[in-house]
């Protein structure tokens, strides 16, 4: 009897040891790799190609290529960022939307205004940061008038040697990083027809790459890559017409029928609407070295009064992968065919290699849409491998997987003659232009984003080339919990929220997130916030003098410290009630803006100045 | 007394005009026409016929009055027929009123079986005072938008979907079929099956400001080959400036206030607020039916609309005599 | 005369007088040539002191006249102006309802404003519309801060704008034009 017993406990324990085995293989215990960082074989990485080691510079607004904006610097831990002091600051002197993050190379830090699009290169050896040099470029006052949502500007890209950047006129400038001269200036885009430029160029390959802005005001979209020693146009992408002006030819394959025919960029449009159809190129741009392709996202169609412009209006409101060296589209996916709400598709795309099980990745990109979802797709033909709502959406009822269209709910649809109420997202999206931040050691995506709803009354739009081509008026206000903003920490993998902080105003600041386990964001009444990547408990917190909208960064000083520098000044969009002096009491302003945003002048005035913080020596 | 009736039929002789012609009701050039007209002769005949019935009543009793005195001390009786004439008299009009009722029923609801298979679609948007005309087909690409006229290939049954975009007005051909109102934030529709080749007249029918009057629709009727025709040559861009006075008229159409508020296919005059210009000199007239198209009416239209519909959107601009020879040359060349 | 017929006469006399009233007169086809925009400037410094400066008989013209305004509405929204400064409060282009006037707030500075362009983006509308659309958008847009009298102004918005109705809209004083920043 005991032998049985005995025989019998044995037998439990010697099963409880294997299970235990078994079970600490597939759980999601990290494991190290050969460079030192935690890897969970369930979590996604970033692209390798795209993604290299951190140098402790900051050359491009997105960090690399595969726009993960993260600092590889982990000096900075939940436990000290509680010591992050002021260590210099900079005034800009202008006082619009200060999008721009500082580009860090050399010991040099260079800070991008908006319009006039001055750049001053700060020498950060030297106590307090003096400028060694101030370029100002000069682009026409009149390009304020054509700029949809304040005078910004995202940034300037540092490549060999130089500085590329946009001016909001239409003109890109090469300028030599060490004396601040301008090397070559082509023009791109022309405001008589209502076109700016507001968007950071990628530079890579020996190549500039530049989009257009006004899709509000009845422009064509196009994104242009020029050379980058010359400043001589090597091909132009137009977002809208025939097949040979989008550079559409034998080398595509789009990943659904939706998206696969002849000139379908003239066929999904009412005629000649498509010359005014919208599809700038504004966002972001990433780039995988390895297969040589740039990944994009195009404007919302114009109008955004649908009803003038019946179709599919391709190849607007989706994603392009292109050739870098041609300009040839690989596939292209329409998010938001036929967009009804300004859905724009510009938002950052992060390059990562995704598990698809078994220990398996496959080359994917994600991105968190305008239009409420996050996208999972093979960045290799386009395919959604999955769609899942990250904000509050009620215009939409998903994405059908098998043909990869978006799905609307009928009978929202905004119409002549009829208010269309709670719409949600809002026209700024559940997340609109400031990027999100991947970080390789959680695994998570920390997006900035918004909970917006809004009114929406059309009518019929006309165009006047140079003058807005909109036809609506907007209303918007708080959505579901009354907090207009949130902070998500998303888990790629796992397709859901890990955390979320609500934010009493709207979030518009891009994220920075960092090895030493904080992610930073700021809100558009100054405060610049430290909070743990883990799970989300706010570290640390200060006030700036103006609201925050622009990206931070970190880069590693001459002392070898990690510093954190982010720009403060408030304005875009969302804060043009601010920084353009507008009146709440029209809550149509700001194309809607005016009635979320009423309270925002009593909390911040309009500024401009970069804050520069490390923990003491 | 014969002169009596010579005048009076020389008088009423001008007022049958109304029966003919390009805008009237009895023209019986749609299928919802035809039947209406047989309904309103079947009204008429009844309605005649009750008439004269009753006129007729109405003199006998006239005639067979009996002068009754207090003195006489006659006491009145009724006569025994006028009680079956009383009960035949309500027969009739139950019979009558009842047949008009089961007439209206029928041609109503034939009316409605018809408009449940339209074979194509058009759009038509109000504003004050012009008609906006759109031509609707599955694939975008081929939509054809034009102004103040519609043509309509005979024997096809045709949905015409009506929105407007300032005040009430009203659809109405009365050669084809009866009224529809236009609603700024509704979508009404009427059905329109054309059966006779011809040019009519439709107009406004609810008042919508200052010049409802001068808001007419030119329909053309036309052979399905040449509405075809008609249709491919609308999709066409504008004509190119073909001499020297049209292309100074193209740089003056495209540059200034035309291009503010009118659209020219394939051109930099994208306005989307007046009447589409692209096939202008191809129309019968001119401001939704205030003049007839011609080079004469086209300069007085071009030169000052104020004089010539007062109160209109067309603000007249005051051009120069070489401007207008030169934007008025052009105009001609958008055929 | 009896006094019946001298009644009737007063009052028809009455009716003549309302007849010549500013607000009422709705001159559609304007003065094609002649109509011009004066030539006037924003600025309130003047060399060698204070200018007397005859105010435009157009003024009271315009800003009174109850067409003048209502056409200038239509215009404001098919000419795209709402795209900039949406119902007054602004946008891509400065608010319109409030006391701040870069350029001067009087009908022929608006006037001007509208024809010329300005720097900093204002499109020059000369030569895409007519003198007299361009005053009359000058009267709506003076109207929009409340500087019309209300029985001249639209009493409902035309568009689903989700503003209050002009007749209940506040005078706002018009501060000199030496408030503009940049």
């Amino acid at each position: 009897m005991r032998r049985i017993l005995i025989g019998l406990i044995a037998a439990v324990i010697l099963i409880a040891l294997i299970a235990a085995v078994l079970w600490t293989r597939t759980s999601g215990r990290p494991t190290q790799n050969a460079s030192g960082t935690a890897v969970n074989p369930n979590k996604a990485i970033a692209a390798s190609a795209a993604s290299p080691p951190d140098d402790g510079n900051w050359t491009m607004p997105s960090k690399d290529y595969a726009a993960t904006r993260f600092s590889a610097l982990n000096q900075v831990t939940p436990a000290n960022v509680v010591g992050l002091k002021v260590e210099f600051t900079f005034s800009t002197g202008t006082t619009e939307g200060f999008e721009a993050p500082p580009l860090v190379v050399n010991n040099t830090m260079y800070v991008v205004s908006p319009w006039p699009n001055n750049v001053f290169a700060l020498d950060l050896t030297k106590p307090g940061a003096p400028p060694k040099w101030v370029y100002k470029p000069n682009p026409a006052a009149a390009a304020k008038g054509v700029a949809c949502c304040g005078p910004v500007n995202r940034g300037a890209s540092y490549w060999n040697g130089r500085l590329y950047l946009n001016l909001l006129d239409g003109n890109t400038v090469a300028v030599d990083a060490e004396t601040g001269a301008e090397v070559w200036r082509t023009k791109l885009a022309d405001i008589q027809k209502g076109e700016t430029i507001t968007m950071a160029p990628l530079v890579a390959e020996g190549k500039v790459l530049v989009g257009d802005s006004g899709g509000e005001m009845g422009v064509r979209g196009w994104l242009a890559a020029l050379d980058a020693a010359s400043g001589k146009l090597v091909w132009k992408a137009y977002s809208t017409g025939p097949d040979k002006d989008a550079l559409i030819g034998s080398a595509y394959r789009a990943p659904y029928a939706q998206d696969q025919g002849r000139d379908l960029g003239v066929k999904s449009w009412p005629p000649e609407y498509w010359k005014i159809g919208g599809g700038t190129v504004w966002g972001w741009v990433s780039y995988d070295p390895s297969s040589k392709t740039i990944y994009y996202g195009t404007s919302n169609p114009g109008p955004w009064n649908q009803e003038q412009r019946p179709g599919d209006n391709k190849w607007t409101a989706g994603v392009f992968a292109r050739d870098i060296n041609t300009g040839q589209a690989r596939w292209f996916y329409q998010s938001t065919p036929h967009d009804l709400y300004d859905h724009d598709d510009i938002n950052e795309i992060l390059l990562v290699d995704y598990p698809v099980g078994n220990g398996q990745r496959i080359p994917a990109l994600i991105r968190p849409s305008r239009n409420g979802f996050f996208y999972v797709q093979d960045r290799r033909n386009g395919r959604v491998l999955s769609a899942k709502p990250y904000g509050y959406i009620n215009v939409y009822k998903g994405v059908d997987l098998k043909t990869g269209r978006l799905i609307p709910v009928p009978g929202m649809e905004p119409v002549a003659g009829k208010v269309s109420r709670n719409i949600c997202p809002a026209s700024p999206g559940a997340k609109d232009w400031n990027p999100s931040a991947f970080s390789p050691v959680t695994g998570l995506v920390y997006i900035p984003h918004l909970n917006l709803c809004q009114d929406m009354g059309v009518k019929n739009a006309n165009y006047i080339a140079g003058t807005p081509f909109v036809g609506a008026d907007v209303k918007m206000y708080a959505g579901p919990g009354g907090n207009r903003g949130l902070f998500t920490a998303w888990d790629p993998v796992a397709q859901r929220k890990v955390f979320e902080i609500k934010e009493d105003l709207p979030l518009w600041s891009p994220a920075l997130a960092t090895a030493g386990g904080v992610v930073f964001y700021g809100t558009m009444d100054g405060w610049f916030k430290a909070i743990d990547a883990r799970n989300g408990k706010l570290l640390w917190q200060f006030k700036t003098g103006s609201g925050i909208i622009g990206q931070p960064i970190s880069y590693r000083g001459p002392d070898g410290r990690q510093y954190i520098a982010v720009p403060s000044g408030v304005g875009g969009w969302a804060g043009a009630i601010v920084s353009a002096n507008l009146d709440a009491r029209d809550p149509t302003g700001a194309l809607g803006f005016n009635n979320a945003m009423k309270d925002l002048p009593k909390r911040v005035s309009a500024g401009g100045m970069v804050y520069v913080f490390a923990l003491p020596k | 007394m014969m002169r009596r009736g010579l005048c009076a039929g020389v008088v009423s002789a001008p007022c049958l005009a109304g029966c003919t012609g390009i805008q009237t009701t009895l023209g019986g050039a749609g299928a919802d026409d035809t039947s209406f007209i047989r309904l309103f002769a079947t009204f008429l005949v009844v309605c005649l016929i009750m008439y004269v019935l009753v006129v007729g009543g109405l003199a006998a009793a006239l005639a067979n009055r009996k002068v009754l005195t207090v003195e006489s001390g006659a006491h009145h009786e009724s006569s025994p027929w006028l009680r079956s004439a009383l009960i035949g008299w309500t027969v009739l009009v139950a019979i009558g009123l009842t047949g008009l009722t089961v007439a209206s029923f029928f041609v109503d609801r034939s009316a409605a079986a018809r408009a449940k298979h339209p074979q194509f679609h058009v759009k038509v948007i109000a504003n004050q005072w012009w008609w906006d005309v759109i031509y609707m087909t599955p694939d975008v690409s081929q939509i054809v938008h034009t102004a103040n006229e519609l043509h309509l290939p005979v024997g096809v049954e045709a949905e015409v979907q009506l929105q407007s975009n300032d005040v009430i007005h009203s659809f109405w051909v009365p050669n084809l079929a009866g009224k529809q109102d236009l609603i700024p934030g509704r979508t009404t529709d009427i059905q329109l099956l054309p059966t006779k080749v011809g040019l009519y007249r439709g107009q406004c029918a609810e008042f919508c400001g200052i010049q409802h009057a001068n808001m007419a629709l030119v329909v053309t009727v036309e052979s399905k080959v040449d509405f075809l025709r008609w249709l491919a040559q609308q999709r066409r861009p504008a004509f190119a400036p073909a001499t020297p006075l049209e292309l100074a008229g193209y740089r003056y159409v495209t540059s200034r206030e035309c291009s503010s508020c009118h659209n020219i296919a394939g051109t930099p005059a994208s306005g989307q607020i007046g009447p589409d210009l692209t096939h202008l000199a191809s129309r019968r007239t001119i401001a939704a039916g205030t003049m007839p198209m011609s080079p004469g009416n086209l300069y007085g239209w071009v030169a000052d609309p104020q004089s010539q519909k007062p109160g209109n959107k067309m603000p007249t601009i005051g051009l120069a005599s070489n401007d207008l020879h030169a934007v008025v040359a052009y105009l001609e060349r958008l055929k | 005369m009896s006094s019946h017929c001298r009644n009737s006469l007063a009052a028809m006399a009455a009716l003549a007088l309302l007849a010549g009233c500013d607000r009422e007169n709705s001159d559609a086809r304007g003065k094609p040539f002649g109509e011009t925009i004066p030539s006037t400037s924003p600025d309130t410094v003047f060399p060698g002191g204070q200018k007397q400066v005859p105010l435009d008989p157009r003024l009271a013209a315009y800003g009174r006249n109850a067409f003048a305004i209502a056409q200038g509405q239509q215009l404001f929204g098919a000419m795209n102006c709402v795209g900039c400064h949406s119902h007054g409060g602004g946008g891509m282009g400065p608010a319109l309802m409030d006391a701040e006037w870069r350029y001067g707030g009087r009908i022929d500075q608006i006037a001007q404003s509208i024809s010329e362009g300005r720097p900093n983006g204002m499109p020059a509308w000369r030569g895409k519309l007519t003198d007299q659309q361009i005053w009359q958008l000058a009267a709506y847009v003076q109207s929009l801060s409340g500087q019309a009298p209300k029985d001249a102004v639209g009493s409902r918005a035309e568009e689903l704008s989700n503003t209050p109705p002009q007749t209940q809209t506040k005078r706002e004083p018009v501060l000199p034009s030496d408030s503009a920043q940049q």
